[in-house]
């Protein structure tokens, strides 16, 4: 707290000698009418667009994090009145979220896996051939997003139930595999639709065998595709709750079912700031590792029938 | 010789074909097993008595004429329809910028606006929470300057409306930058060069060629928010409710099965509405790719 109230009379005292200066340019900027005649209407109103768009979308994401390393922050504050990593230490102290950490790891990894298995095939068979019904099966893997997810969730759930599927990982899987089908067929599926014919051909012409030349020639190419799809497969495993809680009856605990509970009932605005940010790191990480295939194209690609 | 090249034709078609079909069968299975299968289990029990299994309408009735239950459903199309209006109109212009601005500004937005689509869904709308709540950040920078601003967003329609738009208006323009991208400068310059304005190459070129993207976003935006849950569970108010949150209470809290099965469907008709325009847009899309 001290080093705070060392520090804004600091800066008000170097602000107010920069001002009666006159001279720094940062602070001539900094008066909005200076700016504006410095830089044009135009560019002005793009600096504008700029501040709102990052005010808007970025603006609560940063606020979170500042509260993440705020040991004490009360209500009138703006800034914490001290920082430090006090409520990172409570939140690993807490054993039942750690273990939802890592449920959440284990049921990402093997939704993924599984999908990859089911779906990958079906978008190379939908890229490549052409056979009676590949539009009503292309069609089917959007009755999986073309609904509420929720109406889809309690609708499996009953009959969970009956096969006691409720509050098992099977049951979770599952469930998270739902959401990410389309795209993961989709997706890949103009992926591999993108890679021409005629270099296959090519490789079928040296020798190369059919298996040989989807592994050397068409699946590299369509690389893009597939990763963009994988990786949100991933993540949307990691972020689903609704259904995990749904499905899972508390046995099944994955980090954001832990998060909706500490929304709901938590003391301090701190615990679930640093949960938040937990959550965000494996997709901060994952867009980190694939920047390179991550564009408009890339992404819309999986919501058209292409 | 004729004959055994039609049979060698015929044995290579039939192996590529059971190839094709075993290949896709088994993701389609999955799809009909976990998806089409409980639909129409669930479409079923919605005209079942809960206690009986006799045929009735009522599970459906409860849901048009109990007043609380009707109240949820317009206040559920009140927040959808302004989210998808507000969120095209701000996307389409943001997508415009994006496509026939290039800055330094215009490409810094253009990769910023990929994050929010990975930001898991509670995190976005916790951070939303931690600035709009009664001691949340805009509070207390009103505070600074001496006024208690007090928002009234949490529990409230603008709050669900303002967590809808920061996730679907990145989407939304996501998918129009898409769109606007695939149409070469060649065309606008041809219109400008006969001597177009800019307000004509934009109804008459640029519209025309951008607007399946823009029927395409606005479903996804209307599909996804119809059944939305988690930003009404975090911030929405105990009445009305949110659709998604109903249906978990009656399935959840009341563990009335039938009557959650009639308002699965009642969202899946309003849902399915929007799938039909979607689809329609697709398809028709690869007509005109065809030629």
């Amino acid at each position: 707290m001290n080093r705070g109230g060392q520090f804004i009379p600091e800066s008000m005292e170097t602000r107010e000698i920069r001002k009666k200066r006159g001279g720094n340019l940062m602070f001539k900027m900094l008066n909005p009418r200076r700016f504006y005649h410095a830089v044009g209407k135009k560019k002005f109103l793009e600096f504008l667009l700029l501040a709102v768009f990052i005010l808007f979308f970025y603006g609560p994401l940063l606020n979170m994090l500042m509260l993440a390393f705020a040991n004490e922050y009360s209500v009138p504050n703006v800034l914490p009145q001290e920082w430090g990593f006090k409520w990172w230490g409570y939140v690993f102290s807490q054993k039942s979220l750690v273990s939802s950490i890592v449920q959440s790891f284990v049921i990402a990894i093997v939704t993924t896996i599984v999908s990859m298995i089911f779906c990958i095939p079906a978008a190379y068979s939908i890229a490549r051939f052409k056979y009676r019904g590949r539009k009503i099966f292309m069609l089917s893997f959007l009755l999986t997003n073309a609904f509420p997810k929720l109406g889809i969730y309690t609708s499996i759930a009953v009959l969970f139930y009956k096969y006691g599927l409720m509050g098992t990982y099977v049951g979770v899987v599952i469930i998270h595999m739902i959401n990410s089908m389309m795209f993961m067929v989709w997706l890949p599926s103009s992926a591999f639709r993108s890679v021409h014919r005629q270099q296959e051909e090519a490789a079928r012409d040296v020798g190369a065998g059919p298996i040989r030349t989807f592994f050397k020639v068409t699946l590299p190419m369509a690389m893009p595709g597939i990763a963009v799809a994988t990786l949100y497969t991933f993540l949307g495993s990691m972020e689903e709750a609704q259904g995990t809680m749904l499905v899972g009856l508390a046995k099944i605990q994955t980090m954001p079912v832990a998060m909706y509970g500490i929304v709901l009932d938590s003391s301090a605005v701190q615990i679930g700031a640093v949960f938040a940010i937990l959550l965000i790191i494996p997709s901060a990480v994952m867009i980190f590792l694939m920047r390179k295939y991550i564009g408009p194209e890339a992404i819309s690609g999986g919501f058209k029938m292409k | 010789m004729d004959k055994n090249e039609g049979e060698y034709h015929m044995s290579k078609r039939l192996k590529q074909n059971l190839a094709a079909y075993g290949m896709v069968i088994p993701a389609f299975l999955v799809v009909m097993l976990t998806v089409t299968y409980p639909i129409i289990s669930a479409v079923i029990q919605s005209f079942q008595d809960e206690k009986t299994g006799a045929f009735t309408l009522d599970n459906y009735a409860y849901f048009f004429t109990e007043p609380a239950q009707l109240k949820n459903l317009l206040f559920t199309l009140f927040v959808v329809f302004v989210t998808v209006a507000i969120a095209i109109v701000v996307a389409y212009l943001l997508a415009l910028y994006l496509r026939f601005t290039k800055s330094k500004i215009a490409k810094t937005i253009g990769t910023l606006y990929l994050v929010p689509r990975f930001v898991p869904a509670m995190c976005a709308v916790y951070a939303m929470i931690t600035i709009i709540r009664d001691s949340g950040l805009i509070n207390r920078i009103g505070l600074l300057f001496g006024a208690n601003i007090k928002l009234g967003m949490m529990y409230h329609a603008s709050g669900i409306i303002t967590m809808n738009l920061w996730f679907n208006i990145p989407f939304a323009a996501m998918m129009i930058t898409a769109g606007l991208g695939a149409i070469p400068d060649s065309i606008i310059e041809g219109a400008r060069d006969v001597g177009a304005g800019k307000f004509k190459t934009f109804t008459s070129m640029i519209l025309p060629l951008s607007i399946k993207d823009v029927i395409i976003a606005a479903t996804f935006v209307f599909m996804t928010n119809v059944g939305s849950f988690t930003t009404p569970y975090l911030m929405g108010g105990n009445s009305p409710k949110m659709l998604g949150i109903a249906l978990f209470d009656q399935f959840n809290k009341y563990l009335a099965y039938n009557r959650s099965a009639a308002l699965s469907v009642i969202m899946f008709l309003i849902c399915s509405v929007s799938a039909g325009v979607y689809i329609y847009t697709n398809l028709k899309e690869q007509d005109w790719e065809k030629q």
